[in-house]
């Protein structure tokens, strides 16, 4: 990924010991294999702990949408702690109680609950990814 | 009254996800967790080392850690040993998967048929080592086992999990002068004055054997540990008592 390039990342916190962990990460992929395959980008957050430099110098360059599972916000704070910018920092959770009917369950495998979920979150991703993007098309034109 | 973390072996993943490999070590770890070593195991997610407390930090110091790794980044491995303690052991999923002959793993979102392979042959490796781990006489401080192969071992064993959120309390004694960090021991010491044991001799020779099961006691300082238990035991009840 060119700094250049027009791009939104995502970052999930694939937390791995609770639900909310693997719907980030499902959401990550949702929106990143299939809803908006060319105008985002997928960050691993093991990379940016360990503090590599092309992982560091992506989040610096383009804006950067946060999936945390929890109330820690690892990701949020990784891509902060990286110098980047959190356009969006979506909490799982917030969502969940937004769509309780949404059940989540399952860490290795999600329930159709989980599956769910992480569609809505998915969604909500992809209108702030295209929010951002129709704007630095606006200013480009200007 | 509160319990003590049983003796259990740290799992971290580094779950990776732009890579098929990195979604093996995910699995993996939670087919170990879950299913393999249930009551051995507790892992943690490797961003709470920056994003957590002094007590997530204390992680790998506390557990003898595996650092399980997609590829040759090793971002679990090299990250644990950056901001918490160096992993007892590491498995790489690349390597397992040329040392059996396996085919690359493909899809990160949905492993094939070579990725869930993968996962059980990492599984495997990653349960034999939690069961060395747990045989042999990790040393906390320098990161190494003490002496000798490990050998075959049972623990009570209190549930597997996730161990963001449960930091591990430590208090610093002073031990022959010396600011000694001893892991879990206000967790020791409240369990002690539940169970209505008063400060005397033999209560603080059993304190010291739990003590050492969560800590370091070098060689030769037996008595120097048995003193500042014993006014550290007698001062936490005269408080409690208070």
């Amino acid at each position: 990924m060119s700094p250049g390039e027009r791009k939104v990342l995502v970052v999930p916190c694939s937390g791995i010991g609770k639900t909310y962990g693997t719907v980030s990460r499902e959401a990550a992929y949702e929106v990143t294999e299939d809803l908006r395959p060319g105008a985002t980008g997928l960050v691993a957050l093991s990379l940016l702990v360990l503090g590599d430099e092309d992982a560091r110098a992506a989040v610096r360059a383009h804006p950067a949408v946060t999936i945390d599972g929890c109330k820690l916000a690892c990701a949020a704070r990784m891509v902060q702690e990286s110098g980047g910018h959190v356009t969006q920092g979506i909490a799982v959770l917030d969502v969940y109680r937004r769509n309780r009917e949404l059940k989540p369950q399952g860490i290795a495998e999600l329930n159709e609950g989980g599956i769910l979920l992480a569609h809505a979150v998915a969604e909500e991703i992809i209108a702030v990814v295209d929010g951002v993007l129709a704007g630095e098309e606006g200013s480009t034109h200007a | 009254m509160p319990e003590l973390p049983g003796r259990k072996v740290g799992i971290v993943a580094c779950s990776g996800e732009e890579l098929a490999e990195g979604t093996v070590t995910r699995l993996a770890a939670l087919k170990v967790l879950e299913q393999l070593r249930p009551g051995e195991t507790v892992t943690i997610c490797l961003p709470l080392f920056l994003a957590g407390g002094a007590g997530d930090r204390a992680f790998a110091r506390f557990y003898p850690t595996i650092a399980v790794d997609g590829c040759d980044i090793r971002c679990a491995a090299r990250a644990t040993e950056q901001h918490s303690g160096k992993p007892a052991a590491n498995v790489v999923v690349t390597d397992l998967v040329s040392e059996h002959g396996l085919g690359r793993p493909e899809g990160a979102r949905r492993l094939d048929e070579s990725g869930r392979q993968a996962v059980v042959v990492t599984a495997d490796r990653v349960a034999g080592l939690v069961d060395e781990l747990l045989g042999g006489q990790w040393n906390r401080r320098s990161g190494s086992f003490a002496e000798g192969p490990p050998a075959a071992t049972t623990d009570q064993a209190p549930q597997a999990g996730c161990a963001c959120g449960s930091a591990i309390p430590v208090q610093t004694v002073d031990v022959d002068g010396e600011a000694v960090p001893l892991a879990a021991l206000p967790l020791i010491f409240e369990q002690f004055r539940g169970a209505g044991k008063a400060p005397g001799v033999d209560v603080t020779r059993e304190l010291l054997d739990i003590v050492r099961i969560y800590n370091d006691v070098p060689a030769g300082t037996d008595e120097a540990y048995t003193a500042a238990l014993a006014r550290e035991y007698a001062a936490f009840c005269r408080q409690k008592g208070a």
